[in-house]
Parts: C-alpha cells; structure tokens; sequence
C-alpha cells in the first residue's frame, strides 16, 4: 500500500532508496547535480554501521571526504582513482587491473553484513569501458552473495552508481537502466531541486515517486512538501457524469419486502442441488443420465392412444 | 430412398458406436474411445500435455496461458520459437515465461532453463502454482466480483447452467478439452511438483568465465555455449529420436530470457552500428533448425525497446515464428488515461506462423489488452467505457477519438476520423 507522504521524512525517503538493493542509479545533469545525493547516501549507510566502498574517479580524495564527519570517514574504504588513472607512477598503490579489477575485487566479499559501493561515477566507467563488461561486473556486483553459514543469511548489496545523463547516448542509457532496481532522476524548477525516483521491485509493479529536497552543508536531506504537480488523475471539469437509472419508465429499485417476495418464489425449473451438480460437473465416464421429475398433477388415467384410430 | 442410402452410410462409419450399444444392450451413447490402429491411418503421437490442432493436425503444447493459446490458435506448435518482446520495466514478461514453464512441469516435459540475470534455480521455484481442481473457475471468478456485487456469493439461480461460462468475453475458438492450466501468481508451485519434475539449467555466469583483458572484445560465447548446451541436451536424451530405446517420448520445453540483453555478451542494446550484430540473428537461426528437428519448444523473452538499430528487431522478427508483443502503461501518460484504466498494458499479436500451411490462424480482435489481476494474468478485448457524460455531441467526441486513434477498427464506434458520420 502506497504510504502517506505526510508521515514520510527523510531519513526514510533514503531508506526506502537503499532498501532494496542491487544497483541504484542516479541520473543527473549539469543543472542538478548528484553527487550531494550520493554523498547523503553514503552518509545514512555509514551511520548505520555498514561498510560503504567508494571508488572515485571524478574529485579527489579530499573533496570527496570534505562535509563528512569523522565517523563517516573512518568508515569509509576509498579506492582512489583519480589521483592516478593510467598508473603512470607505478608506485606499489596502484591497483593491478585497473577500476575493473577494483570492481571485480568488490564482487569477492569477506563476510556477511550489508554492503554499499558508491561508484562515483559511473559516467567515468562507461565511457572507459565497453558496456558489455560494465554491465556483466555491475550486475554481478550487486547480486547478493549467500552465505552458508548457521541460518544462510542473505547479504544486503546496494552499488550507487552516478550516471552522467547528457554524457551517453540512449543505448548505454537504455542498458544500465534495465539492470537497476532503483532509478533516481534529478530535475527541478525554480531553484528548487526534486528527485523522481521509480521502485522497480522484481516481480511487482514500478511506483513512480516525486520529492523535492534540498541537501544541507552536512550532507542530511530536508525535504519539502510533495509537489502538487505529481500523479493526480486528470479529471475533465467539463463532463459530468449522467446516471443511466434515473427517469426511467420501469422500476429498477426493489423495496426489501418485495425483494423479500422475490427470493421466495419458487422457480419452474429449480433441480436439486444434487442434480445441478451433476450436470455441472460431468464425471468423465459416466453414462449421460435422463432426469425425469413427474409433475405433481402429471397422473393421467386416460391412456392417449385411446383415440387413435387403429 | 436416396435417404435410406445416407443413412446406411452413416452407420457404417459410426459402426463402433451401434456395436457397443448392441454389447451392452443398453441404449447410451458413449464417446468412441481411441482404438489406435485399428481402425488404420497414421497414429498421432500422444504425449502428455499435447494435442493435435483442430486446422492441420500439428501438435500443439499450451504456452501455459489459456487465453494466449486462443489467440495462437490452439497452441504453440511443437519444433516453434515463441518470441516476447518484453515490456520497457520487464514486469509482465517474466510472468509469461514463467507460465510456459510451469506449464511444463505440470505436465512432465523436460525444461531447460537459460539465463544471464537470474539463477534458473531460482526461477524454477518462483513458478507459480497449478489450479488442478474443478473450482479453479469459482476462484478465478471471485476475482472479478468482489469488491463490487454483495450478491455474487449466491450460485445463479435462474441461470446456474451458465456459471461455469467464463466471465468476460471469448477472445477467440472455446476449447473444450483441458489443454492449458490455470496458475495462481499468488502462490508458488509446490516442492513435490518440482522434485518430480526434470530440469537441465543454463547460468552464463557460471558457464563463461570472465576473463580479466578489459581491451579484448568480448566474444560472444554465451550464444555459442548456449547452443552446444542445448544440442547435447537434444542427442543425449533423444528428442529428435537419435536414442530409439526410449519408449515414451517427452517434450523440451526450452526458455531463454532477456535475450540480446548486455548481460549476454551481445552490444545490440547498447550501440547503433555494432559490428557483431550477426550473432543475435545467427543464434536464432541455428536454435531454429535444432528445434525443427526434435520434439521441443521455445520460449524466449527479448527487450527489443532497447535494441538500437531497427533492421536488427526485424530481422530477430522474421526469424521468430510467434511474435508477441507487450507494452505496459507504467511510466507512460496512458496510466492516466481513463480509456485504459480497467487495463495494465497492451498486447499485441505481431506475428503468427504459417505451418505446413497457406494460411494462419489469425484472430479478427488485433486490440487487446492484458491486466493482472491478485492471482490471474487476463487477456481481453480492449474496449472503451461507455460515454456517460452530459453533453453526448458531436464535437465532444473529437477528444475521445484523438486519444483513441491508434485503436484498430475492431474497437467499436467511438473510433474513427475526426469527422463522425451523422446517422
């Protein structure tokens, strides 16, 4: 059942963002830009005590880690790409196989407890990478891993991936698209920035849904009343709707004492429940019976071929 | 006498019939039961969960969806490819395959099982549960009726002959014998059901190993692999008669799902102009020819909105014999609509085989539309609410009939140009 927006804060609109896991995109543009959301993100995971892999590409380490507490940094386990892309230092911190060895180093986790891995960004990856790998290391980044341990515990996995819309054409677009579960888009008018984000829970049905936010210096969310502009059924001022049943000729309402009368009547082919069953439900293999019920006035004396002339 | 003469032939053909009868002494007319070949002629295969087709005596099996194997035309033929072009959240598309597959599981087929995203072990036990017994259609009817009529507890009583009619319209030839099954989404199949059954699984993960050269091209070698998997299933256990000590023949029922997508190695989604666009078509093409030849079925789910280039859609078309096509409301500004609001999306016929034929079976309603109801995926006719509003004029109409314009002519009065005739 859909939730009343009144009731809905902002801890639980991230909430509802990281709980279902697999990969959550974050579309932005130029005008609104993503990456506070995925900083607040990242924030609200570390908060609640789980391990948050970031892999950045785009800023450097230290601006990245700018607005976060202490607590947040310590536990975060940065993977730095930026410094250093191409490994043209060759010092020892390089990472052997480049980001898509970091990713597929991601896909082998030690233990159980929920995972989350901010891939900032996602654009970087795509345009360095061919889709088709993009696309086979995500999916198999975010699939849960399932422990064989006293009780089995599935892993929660959340991958955040900040995706550049202008940078790629519809078909990559299209690509990643299909693999998220979570889909954030980020627009907005007059200052004023909002988030529709579309639930694509497997096996049910997508929910669109639209809210407008604002990310403070320290990276908590505020949210603001839902824009009145989001899902109302377009109702057409215009045309009223005429009942069919008024002014007719003929009564279509029943009393309860007529209809009362009208239960108690006895039909003229009314069978016993037995027989209704029957021939309802035919049993397979069974020879078609002939019901005959004599009326009770049907005893007739006379013998009919009485008049036959033979 | 010309009249005694045809009726001396017609029980000479119906001469099984009079013998019984005449046996047992008592009149009672009874089904003739199938002598086999007795009475001479080529004896039609009979394995579980087929049937011959009522046009040209080709063996049909159920696509699990009764009301989908109306619109087919009985059924899908053994030794097809039936293609889904999934719809743009793939929400309705599982569900079809997972039809298909329950469908063979209830009647003993073999399944094989081939997919990049999910586990076909998970699959296998998110199928979902047979209706077996008589009140299935009491069940399913409650759909309908319940929130809105108080009085539909009651059996009919003036009618009751026609309670087991189904409620909404015929899309199509009524079939009368139990040839499909109805599923409850609801529920899952039961684990006794699976233990029984036979399934061979195919996880391209697990199959192909990835190697770490980012700059090589990633062959496909799903597509590859996936067809050797299914050849040596076909050889090993005999379905195109290679092993003739197996006595009683089954049927493959094959799916693949989200075919073509990136998590198959294949780049058709992500790109224009790719250059290995060959190997899609390739694949269905050869999957084709080992299908024709042995005793199986395919179902294989695609997202073809994603796919880039258009020649690419319609060469995947041509080489599939059963094309359908859904496309959901979600997202779109058709779920507001209120011409669509009784329904989830359309669907769409594009594409109906020619076997061993001139013609196909092709159904006169080309607008339906599907909904998916708590336990049961309808297919109905898409037909418009009937205009209550005050003002019931011409010119209203204009509105309706611009919204309605991609409605075919099946689809009653309301669509038409934007002049309406004055009768």
């Amino acid at each position: 059942p859909p939730r009343l927006l009144n009731t809905l804060d902002a801890s639980e609109m991230l909430e509802s963002l990281l709980a279902l896991g697999g990969l959550v995109l974050l579309r932005d543009s130029v005008e609104w830009e993503g990456r506070g959301l995925l900083k607040a993100l990242i924030k609200k995971s570390a908060l609640c005590g789980e391990q948050v892999h970031v892999l950045g590409c785009e800023v450097s380490e230290e601006e990245f880690r700018e607005g976060f507490g202490a607590d947040v940094n310590n536990r975060l386990v940065y993977h730095d790409i930026f410094r250093d892309p191409l490994n043209w230092s060759k010092t020892g911190k390089a990472f052997p196989g480049g980001p898509l060895g970091i990713l597929r180093a991601m896909c082998r986790r030690t233990g159980p407890g929920p995972v989350t891995v901010a891939l900032d960004s996602l654009s970087w990856l795509l345009l360095r990478l061919p889709c088709i790998t993009l696309c086979q290391t995500l999916h198999a980044l975010s699939q849960p891993n399932i422990y064989p341990g006293d009780n089995s515990q599935v892993e929660q996995v959340r991958v955040l991936g900040l995706l550049h819309e202008e940078l790629h054409g519809p078909g990559p677009m299209g690509a990643l698209r299909s693999l998220a579960h979570t889909e954030v888009t980020l627009s907005g008018k007059m200052g004023q920035a909002s988030a529709s984000i579309l639930y694509r829970r497997p096996q049910q049905h997508a929910t669109l849904q639209t809210w407008w936010f604002s990310i403070l210096p320290d990276f908590s969310l505020d949210l603001h009343k839902e824009s009145p502009l989001q899902s109302q059924p377009h109702l057409d001022p215009q045309t009223t709707q005429v009942d069919p049943t008024a002014h007719l000729t003929f009564n279509l309402h029943l009393s309860k004492k007529e209809r009362e009368a009208r239960d108690s009547l006895t039909l003229p082919f009314q069978f016993s429940s037995e027989k209704q069953q029957a021939l309802l439900y035919p049993v397979p293999g069974q020879k078609s019976h002939i019901f005959y019920e004599p009326d009770a006035y049907d005893v007739d004396q006379e013998d009919p071929d009485d008049d036959l002339d033979i | 006498m010309a009249a005694a003469a045809t009726c001396g032939t017609g029980f000479g053909s119906s001469g099984s019939v009079a013998a019984v009868a005449g046996r047992s002494g008592i009149t009672s007319f009874q089904r003739r039961g199938k002598a086999g070949g007795t009475d001479g002629g080529p004896r039609l295969l009979s394995i579980a969960g087929t049937r011959p087709s009522l046009r040209n005596g080709q063996l049909l099996v159920s696509t699990g969806l009764p009301a989908l194997d109306q619109l087919l035309g009985g059924g899908l033929a053994v030794g097809t490819v039936l293609l889904i072009e999934e719809d743009k959240f793939n929400i309705y598309s599982p569900l079809l395959f997972k039809y298909f597959l329950a469908e063979g599981v209830v009647n003993g087929h073999t399944l094989l099982i081939a997919s990049a995203k999910e586990n076909p072990a998970n699959i296998l036990q998110e199928l979902p549960a047979p209706l077996l017994d008589y009140n299935c259609k009491k069940e399913l009817g409650e759909d309908v009726h319940n929130p809105r009529t108080p009085e539909s507890d009651d059996n009919m009583k003036i009618a009751w002959r026609y309670q087991l009619l189904p409620k909404m319209e015929q899309v199509g030839p009524v079939s009368s014998s139990r040839f499909g099954h109805y599923y409850d989404t609801s529920k899952k199949i039961p684990q006794k059901l699976l233990d029984i059954s036979k399934c061979h699984e195919f996880f391209l993960p697990e199959k192909v190993s990835s190697t770490l050269a980012v700059e090589s091209c990633p062959l496909s070698h799903g597509y590859t692999k996936l067809l050797q998997f299914v050849q040596n299933i076909i050889y090993t256990e005999g379905f195109d008669g290679s092993n003739p000590q197996k006595k009683q023949k089954n049927i493959l029922r094959i799916g693949i799902q989200n075919l073509g997508s990136p998590l198959w190695g294949d780049d058709i989604c992500c790109t224009e102009d790719c250059d290995s666009s060959h190997r899609l078509t390739r694949f269905l093409y050869i999957l084709r020819g080992l299908l024709r030849t042995s005793l199986s079925a395919c179902i294989i789910t695609m997202p073809t909105h994603l796919i880039q280039n258009k020649a690419i859609t319609t060469r995947v078309r041509n080489l599939s014999d059963i094309v359908v096509g859904l496309e959901s409301f979600i997202g779109s500004e058709r779920e507001t609509n209120p011409l669509f609001k009784d329904f989830h999306g359309l669907i769409h016929i594009r594409q109906i085989p020619r076997l061993n034929n001139l013609t196909c079976d092709e159904s006169d309603v080309k607008d339906l539309a599907f909904k998916l109801k708590r336990k049961l995926f309808t297919i109905e006719r898409l037909h418009l609410p009937p205009d209550l509003s005050d003002t019931v004029s011409r010119s209203s109409k204009q509105d309706l009939a611009e919204s309605a314009k991609l409605l075919g002519p099946g689809c009653g009065m309301m669509a038409g140009g934007e002049k309406h005739l004055d009768f």
